[in-house]
């Protein structure tokens, strides 16, 4: 195995790499147990189907991670600035053509090799790549509110109301993990209170707007909410009993791998829903290894902010990776009736199609920040601690 | 380096935020496991399993003959399910016009353009059980199939499809108030409702369980109830006197503008029902249907037919003999402040009973009850009693009218309730107690209880057999019993029935001309009549008994004779020619040697059939799902038989219920005409037709 892992030159820290394996394998497992629906529906019942274009898109993923991680990371700083540039007419024409899923315009296809893709996903990555770069092109100026605070907030101000209208649990959650960064980039707590104040009263008030003229998706954002807010079990929305069925029927171990039965009957059980599946079929303790997973991953994150001497190293690697674990959570939290129900997938393990590749791009970024920390003699010390996580 | 750590506690900051967020999500996980854990498993077993009901098939009801006189047909309801993954925007819209149009021209209840709106809003409501059409053919299911997004199939375009069963009757009205109906939450009608629990059989229930797609698996065979298909039940009833009977019976009511009327033939020696028609007038529409079954749940004065039963009381206790005469006074005898009137001005006065009887004197009859019971009117009514006469049938299927014969003990006996009792007033019958009454006349003194079904069978094994049950083994002496039935032959040869006398063969019977009382004016100012006829034939060997009532005939005429009579003759008329003397047909039956004749039909059941009778066959349609049996003396071959969904079937040559299961599924209207196989179709196999056709066919 370390023969292998020498021959390909895998660099950076290793139990990052570790724990993307077995997030990918356990996606795989889950992913195959859960497609068997809709591969009776859309496929006359062909249950491979989903597996192999699932597990392609994880290969695909983990040859593009590999790719990342060799490059110099600094090059991610002017990157940024052209994905920033090309989000915004991307976002733009999805919202006034996009292909309609589940009723909002969030997909739109590459011409060419005619593949659809989530457009926020390339905002999303873009721009935190971008506040990375600009607090730390900011440090020294860094409590200004001219200087550093609105040259920051202008660009996530512009891509969050850019999603908002087609996906506003997604902008909602990037502007949360764009504020995240910011703080930890030392921007004015000050600006930021304010900022949440003024984003609490925007929110309210588009909501509150389109809801009334009924644009958008309001009346689905409202009934989710509402639904989340009902106490009364009996009227609870199809979704989260299902889901909570799942949950329940898991127990501490689970049914065993393949033996869900709620997957017949929770929607998007691959993709929203795929923790449940997950505590179902390997229980309690399963859910708590893959939620312990993301918590490792952002630790071994720290372990490289910490090794880190470059600011936008820094930032970037923590601004990502905080990007990823919090929409780990928000799913998970969903999926368990913590939250309300959102379309949030679970990175690393749904099956998402290409927002795959746009998560696999960010871990490169990552271990692309670590390999560059480590220089070439750490690659060996960071062998310890594999074992004690597997 | 102080940026480096000021970053990094911010950093541990939201670590800990992250990892209580974790936490919590772990926390909330035990909580939905433990709290409202058991609720939720509950919920599980009931959504993911469940033992689902599998129909039976309802049995047929037959003819003594093996005509089909009840079946169940497949009907369809419709739904769509708009929430399909498959139904993409792209595709609703752009074929939702040509669907909404299509659905307009196969059912043509609605514009396309409201088909197309409905399903619109069904999208955007998200319905996903939205019933499109309910109760439709196979043939329209076919059609609907073809459409625009339904062709995509279920998954695709989110047709779904519920089959149920549709009850048919082949010969429509003919005797469908006998027939009946069972329908849940309402009284059961008929042999459908009393025969219901032999004829629904016993609904299975499988354990199952909901797998992908959707789809309902059973999870093992251990578990599964299998259902038992309901038994087939032969009736009494014999198409041919039935048909006669009603067509009769329809003319009459029609002729005589009256309100309703029914007609039963019985058998005289088991007391068989070979034929119940009940019509009503159609208050709104004018016209005669089977409403309500008269002849079982009707109790009635009886009138004159009555007055058989009064002299045989007397005849039986040796108190009169037919031959002895009585002063009849003109046809107006007084009793108190009454006067019993005949029916016609007459001037006679000193008759014989059998010829007073003859001419159904009112006065005559009544004189002569009175003046040997008039002092102990309960030796009369114990006489009646004697007769059989005061029971009910108990009849298979349930509301059957109660008789009433009255009590001189009891309330309402006053000094002319003898001599109107007599002549058939003050008392109560149903046709058909009248009628065994007569029958057991017939059957020498033996009174048979009236029957409806032979036989319960299941697939063509007797499950049960009814016999015939003797209701009183001697209801009068031998002696009184032969009196009776010369009165009875005396009225068709000399009296009031002397227009039902036939060249061919004797009948006897008693007219019976009752008024009917109003319920505000009694029977004075009451212009009501209803004409009855009581009787069998032939007279001298007896074979079947009949009653025909005629309830207010409004042309005038309104004796028994004129209006009921002629319904009773046509009747024996086509039974004699038919079944009791039938000397043409005999020559017909001299067909039947070695050749194996089979009737065209469903494949399976034949080679099940042939292999059965140990029936060597050839083979030739492998795959086909109707067959047509080739053969001469010395082989049999199963061949294909083709039948296009399209035009119109060929059914020559298979039995009523296939042909039937073919043609109505196909979109036509059976009307058979006469029994056993199929020997021409109206509509030509192949030619095409318009929806809801009548096609003839012709049994033979």
């Amino acid at each position: 195995m370390r023969a292998l892992l020498q021959h390909i030159h895998l660099k950076g820290d290793k139990t990052i790499w570790l724990i993307v394996g077995i997030l990918t394998v356990i996606s795989l497992l889950v992913v195959y147990s859960s497609t068997g629906t809709l591969a009776y529906k859309a496929r006359g019942g062909n249950t491979e189907y989903y597996l192999i274009k699932h597990g392609s898109l994880a290969i695909i993923g983990l040859v593009l991670m590999y790719f990342v991680h060799h490059l110099p990371f600094r090059y991610f700083s002017r990157v940024s600035q052209l994905g920033l540039w090309l989000s915004v007419p991307l976002l733009v024409y999805t919202l006034m053509k996009g292909t309609n899923l589940n009723e909002a315009s969030r997909w739109i296809t590459i011409p060419i090799i005619n593949q659809t893709f989530q457009s926020s996903d390339l905002a999303k990555l873009a721009l935190i790549m971008y506040i990375a770069r600009m607090l730390a092109k900011k440090q020294e100026e860094i409590k200004s509110f001219r200087e550093a605070f609105v040259p920051i907030i202008l660009p996530v101000a512009v891509i969050c109301a850019l999603i908002a209208p087609a996906n506003l649990s997604t902008a909602m959650i990037l502007f949360m993990t764009c504020l995240l960064v910011m703080f930890i980039g030392r921007i004015s707590l000050r600006y930021i209170g304010l900022l949440i104040i003024t984003g609490i009263l925007g929110i309210g008030s588009f909501v509150f707007v389109s809801y009334q003229l009924d644009l958008f998706r309001a009346k689905t954002w409202v009934s989710r909410v509402e639904n989340f807010m009902n106490t009364d079990v009996s009227e609870e929305a199809y979704q989260s009993q299902q889901a909570k069925i799942a949950v329940a029927t898991g127990g501490l171990i689970g049914k065993g791998p393949g033996k869900s039965t709620q997957r017949n009957f929770l929607p998007h059980p691959y993709s929203d829903f795929i923790y449940a599946i997950i505590i179902e079929e390997y229980g309690l303790l399963g859910g708590a290894f893959v939620l312990l997973l993301y918590l490792g991953l952002l630790y071994r994150v720290i372990r490289i902010v910490i090794k880190t001497p470059q600011a936008f190293g820094a930032l970037l690697a923590i601004g990502l990776a905080l990007s990823l674990v919090i929409q780990a959570m928000v799913n998970m939290a969903v999926a368990v009736n913590l939250f309300p129900v959102t379309g949030q997938t679970l990175p690393l393990l749904s099956m998402g199609g290409t927002s795959i590749l746009f998560t696999s791009i960010a871990i490169g970024i990552i271990l692309s920040v670590s390999r560059e920390s480590e220089g070439d003699e750490a690659e060996t010390e960071t062998q310890t601690p594999v074992h004690a996580t597997a | 380096m102080s940026i480096k750590r000021d970053i990094l506690w911010r950093i541990y900051l939201s670590y800990a935020f992250i990892a209580l967020l974790g936490l919590g999500i772990l926390v909330q996980a035990t909580r939905v496991q433990t709290v409202r854990g058991s609720y939720y498993r509950s919920l599980a077993d009931s959504l993911t399993t469940s033992y689902r009901s599998i129909d039976a098939i309802r049995g047929n009801i037959y003819a003594a003959d093996g005509s089909l006189l009840a079946t169940s047909v497949p009907i369809y309801d419709i739904r769509m399910d708009l929430k399909v993954d498959g139904l993409t925007s792209e595709i609703f819209e752009s074929k939702i016009d040509s669907l909404g149009r299509g659905l307009s021209q196969i059912f043509g209840d609605e514009s396309g353009r409201e088909y197309t709106r409905r399903l619109r809003e069904a999208r955007r409501a998200g319905k996903r059980n939205f019933l499109v059409k309910r109760n439709i053919d196979y043939q329209q299911l076919q059609q609907v199939k073809e459409l625009p997004i339904f062709n995509l199939g279920r998954y695709k375009g989110g047709l779904v499809v519920e089959q149920k069963s549709k009850r048919e009757m082949p010969f429509r009205h003919l005797a469908k108030r006998t027939i009946g109906y069972a329908l849940a939450g309402v009284a059961p009608v008929g042999l459908e409702g009393a025969y219901d629990r032999v004829l629904a059989g016993e609904g299975g229930k499988r354990l199952m369980q909901k797998i992908a797609g959707g789809v309902w698996m059973p999870i093992n065979d251990r578990d599964e109830i299998a259902p038992m298909n309901g038994d087939d039940i032969i009736t009494t009833l014999d198409i041919n006197i039935q048909d006669v009977a009603e067509a009769a019976l329809l003319r009459t009511l029609e002729n005589n503008a009256a309100d309703h009327g029914c007609v039963v033939v019985m058998e005289v020696a088991t007391g068989q029902i070979k034929a119940i028609a009940n019509l009503g007038r159609d208050s709104e529409e004018g016209g005669y249907y089977e409403k309500y079954n008269y002849a079982i749940g009707e109790s009635i004065e009886p009138g004159s037919t009555f007055k058989l039963a009064s002299l045989m009381v007397g005849l039986d206790r040796g108190d009169f003999k037919p031959t002895d005469s009585i002063d009849i006074e003109k046809g107006k005898v007084k009793f108190f402040d009454r006067t019993m009137r005949d029916s016609e001005e007459h001037d006679h006065r000193n008759m014989t009973i059998t010829d007073l009887f003859a001419i159904s004197s009112n006065a005559g009859v009544a004189k002569l009850i009175n003046q040997h019971y008039g002092k102990n009117p309960q030796l009369y009514v114990d006489g009646l009693r004697k007769l059989g006469l005061g029971e009910p049938m108990n009849i298979e299927i349930t509301g059957e009218g109660k008789p009433l014969i009255k009590d001189p003990k009891g309330k309402g006996w006053s000094g002319v309730t003898l001599p109107w009792m007599s002549v058939g007033y003050e008392s109560r019958f149903t046709p058909l107690q009248l009628l065994t009454f007569y029958n057991a006349v017939a059957n020498n003194g033996v009174m048979m209880k009236p029957y409806l079904v032979q036989e319960v069978r299941n697939f063509g094994h007797v499950v049960q057999q009814y016999k015939p049950v003797v209701l009183k083994d001697q209801i009068a002496s031998k002696s009184t019993i032969t009196e009776a039935r010369r009165m009875l032959e005396a009225v068709v040869e000399k009296g009031t029935g002397k227009n039902l006398k036939s060249d061919q063969y004797s009948a006897a019977g008693k007219t019976g001309t009752a008024q009917v009382a109003n319920d505000r004016y009694g029977y004075r100012e009451s212009m009501k009549y209803r004409a009855s006829f009581a009787g069998y034939f032939p007279a001298d060997n007896p074979r079947y008994s009949c009653i025909v009532v005629i309830a207010n005939p409004k042309k005038g005429l309104y004796y028994g004779s004129y209006v009921a009579g002629p319904v009773f003759k046509e009747i024996a008329d086509k039974v004699y020619a038919s079944i009791i003397n039938p000397a043409m047909e005999e020559v017909k039956k001299e067909q039947s040697h070695r050749t194996i004749v089979m009737k065209n039909g469903a494949h399976q059941p034949a080679q099940v059939v042939l292999k059965k009778l140990g029936i060597e066959y050839l083979e030739k349609a492998s795959d086909a799902e109707w067959v047509t049996a080739v053969s001469d003396t010395t082989s049999l071959a199963l061949e294909e038989l083709t039948v296009s969904s399209r035009k119109v079937p060929k059914v020559l040559g298979m039995g009523l219920q296939d042909a039937v299961y073919l043609l109505e599924n196909a979109g036509l209207k059976v009307v058979p005409m006469g029994k056993g196989r199929v020997k021409k179709q109206s509509i030509p196999a192949g030619s095409a037709f318009r929806k809801n056709q009548q096609i003839v066919l012709e049994l033979s």
